[in-house]
């Protein structure tokens, strides 16, 4: 017991301070409200088009979250963090689909082949790029994604090629299943998977802030701020930048088993594309980077604006009927993500709640160089 | 002393050649390993059509590693300066079939008008290189992060504007007559095309060759990609540099569009996309920064590509990955990369 008689490190106090305030800080109870929100939503808003946007809020918020720790946490950059996801989704899908009949220990099966396949493609890809400079990694995971792409695309005894898979859940997971009314709402394989995927999100999410709070979470952010210092104090960085790696994929993939859940179809388009990958990058730059809950804003930002984006052309229509141009303007609505892109990228580089803290942090300064 | 340690960094040097010469027969002899399978006339033919395809992805590929290497600036938006490119092309060409240059056209006026596309893709690409360096890509010079963001953003601004000025879909491009059919040598089928594309891949290689080994410009630009700073104490304006550089890269990776469009006779608005992950397979199999290594890969993708794809179509794409898989297990940093 020679601790009690030393000094606290400053980890220590910070540890301390930390579990002191754990019931009393306001974070908590916003995570709280947010929880029961997404609990209450579906029964008192009984709208299919607002469950759907609320599931691809939760599930997405995952996978950015998962690639903030990757991004914003220990600082490589990763364009094959999507690619994870969608193995994640095809392995659901082909699971199902390949054993005819679905069975409820499918939805298991798919989770430790996801949790294998891309734990075993991470670490991979990691030793292959990680060892050079950043941006080697960079292109490396793009060519990457691209390969899963076309593997998706192409191999049609597999995976169907760009048609895609669909396939039914199975015993309470499925659609066709009813049974009667919960709290005033119909109680059917569609609410019951949404509670599922809300569960399951939950959890890795919370999986995540474990992780980043954890001794590990911190020596990557110090691998992140200053690789050779940390290197100097005696850290493997090397080691350190594959587990990170490999554990935020392995939770995108399973983010990825939930979205198949949920949309019960799958193709290359719209879990292996780079349009998604984009997607994902926008939101943990939304929410600001080395964050994690800022992405659960910027998937919201995102899914919002692309469940409604596309209204953009109606309303169009209904403004300029005559201006053709304006109308296929409005068409493109992925061109008005590229623009934010760069705005965001321009005025806005710390996200949502990187500026928020920044602000928190300025005000505190403030107040505590008044006391004085 | 001085003596034995000289023989000895002889003797070592005489190995280490040795060993280059090894390694060059090995790197060649195993361009001819598909003959195993491949019967000899096919061999030729897909060796055209890869040595064609190879110098085609160089247009694309040498600017890119380029502005990476002088700027290092990883530009995502070079997909989107190709297919522009290639749309420009499509669009002169349609002109030109008006007046009869196109469908049924002599030699000469097959070659003017092949000319002209390549000019205004020239033109075109270059004004949205120097745009587009101006804008944005100025902004974000330090930050990778940034770049790629910013690039693309730009790159999906590019090419839905694209989309609207042209169409979404598929379109097919009609090569001038000249350019048609192919010439049979010995049973070799050879498409036209395919020659024209190596003659023009060969040309640029020359020209950036020439620019970068024989000119003032060149000096700047290849010690600007040595160190930065000591070019801005000797007076020059790197920025200036860096915004010509810029242009000259989207210019070729325009041209590398149009000459792709006419050498695969049709274009879609995807097909930036799907040339950028040949560039940049090729830009990190080379080393970044090399014109030479870009060039070399270039070429081994283009070979590949087609020996791969007439035995195993699906795994073509695959196989290129697996090469530069295995070259960076050899040399972490492509060919002809610094370490």
């Amino acid at each position: 017991m020679e601790n009690k008689t030393m000094q606290p490190t400053p980890v220590q106090i910070e540890r301390e301070n930390l579990h002191r305030v754990r019931f009393t800080r306001p974070a908590l109870w916003v995570q709280l409200v947010l929880v029961a929100c997404l609990i209450a939503g579906p029964l008192v808003v009984p709208s299919f088009r607002a469950m759907d946007v609320m599931t691809k809020v939760m599930i997405f918020a995952v996978v950015a979250a998962s690639y903030d720790l990757i991004l914003g946490y220990t600082g490589i950059l990763s364009l094959a963090h999507v690619t994870f996801f969608g193995i994640g989704a095809y392995s659901m899908a082909l699971v199902v689909f390949h054993s005819g009949q679905a069975a409820w220990y499918h939805i298991f099966v798919a989770m430790a082949l996801a949790v294998g396949i891309s734990g075993i493609l991470a670490v991979a890809l990691a030793f292959f790029s990680l060892r050079v400079k950043a941006i080697f990694f960079t292109m490396m995971s793009l060519a990457f994604a691209e390969f899963v792409f076309i593997l998706g695309d192409q191999w049609h005894d597999l995976t169907m090629g760009e048609d895609g898979v669909s396939f039914s859940l199975p015993g309470i997971f499925s659609v066709n299943w009813s049974d009667g009314t919960f709290l005033g709402a119909t109680l059917n394989g569609r609410l019951v998977t949404y509670y599922f995927i809300l569960a399951a999100s939950v959890i890795l999410f919370i999986g995540l802030v474990r992780f980043v709070r954890s001794p590990v979470g911190r020596v990557l952010k110090s691998v992140r701020d200053n690789e050779q210092r940390s290197t100097a104090l005696g850290y493997k960085t090397f080691h350190y930048k594959v587990l990170s790696n490999v554990f935020g994929s392995v939770v995108a993939s399973l983010a990825g088993v939930l979205f198949a859940m949920w949309l019960g179809y799958v193709n290359p388009t719209s879990v292996l594309g780079i349009p998604v990958m984009l997607n994902v990058l926008l939101m943990v730059i939304i929410g600001g980077m080395g964050t994690l809950y800022g992405s659960i804003m910027g998937a919201a930002f995102i899914q919002v604006a692309e469940a409604w984006l596309p209204d953009l052309q109606k309303l169009a229509v209904l403004l300029l009927p005559t201006v053709e141009v304006a109308q296929r303007l409005a068409e493109r609505w992925i061109l008005y993500f590229g623009i934010l892109f760069i705005l965001v990228v321009i005025f806005f580089p710390k996200g949502l709640v990187g500026t928020a803290r920044d602000m928190i942090a300025r005000r505190k300064l403030r107040l505590a160089q008044r006391d004085h | 002393m001085t003596t034995q340690t000289a023989t000895a960094g002889l003797q070592e040097h005489g190995g280490m050649d040795t060993k280059k010469l090894g390694v060059w027969i090995a790197s060649v002899g195993i361009w001819f390993l598909p003959l195993l399978w491949i019967d000899p006339t096919t061999y030729a033919v897909l060796t055209v059509a890869g040595l064609a395809m190879g110098m085609l992805i160089f247009l694309t590929a040498s600017g890119l590693t380029l502005i990476f290497g002088l700027m290092d600036v990883l530009n995502l938006a070079h997909g989107a300066f190709f297919v522009w490119g290639a749309y420009v092309g499509f669009s002169i060409l349609n002109g030109l079939q008006q007046i009869g240059w196109v469908e049924g056209a002599g030699a000469a006026q097959s070659i003017g008008s092949v000319v002209l596309c390549l000019l205004a893709a020239l033109v075109v690409g270059g004004l949205m290189g120097i745009v587009l360096e101006k804008m944005l890509v100025r902004l974000t010079y330090g930050s990778h992060l940034k770049q790629i963001l910013i690039t693309m953003g730009a790159s999906l601004i590019l090419v839905e504007i694209l989309k609207v000025v042209w169409s979404p879909n598929d379109e097919v491009v009609t090569v001038p007559q000249a350019f048609q059919g192919s010439w049979i040598v010995m049973d070799v089928i050879i498409t036209k095309f395919r020659v024209a594309a190596i003659v023009v891949g060969a040309l640029v290689l020359a020209g950036i060759q020439l620019v970068m080994m024989r000119t003032k410009l060149g000096i700047i630009v290849r010690a600007g990609v040595e160190n930065k700073e000591v070019v801005e104490t000797l007076g020059y304006n790197i920025r200036r540099v860096f915004t010509g550089v810029f242009c000259a890269g989207a210019a070729l990776a325009a041209v590398g569009g149009t000459m792709w469009s006419i050498f695969k006779e049709q274009i879609h608005p995807a097909m930036g996309e799907e040339n950028l992950i040949f560039a940049l397979i090729v830009v990190i199999i080379g080393g970044m920064g090399s014109v030479t290594g870009s060039f070399l890969g270039a070429i081994m993708v283009g070979l590949a590509y087609n020996y791969v794809a007439y035995t195993l179509p699906p795994l073509a794409l695959g196989a290129n990955i697996m090469i530069m898989a295995v070259i960076l297990l050899i040399r972490p940093t492509g060919l002809m990369g610094k370490e």
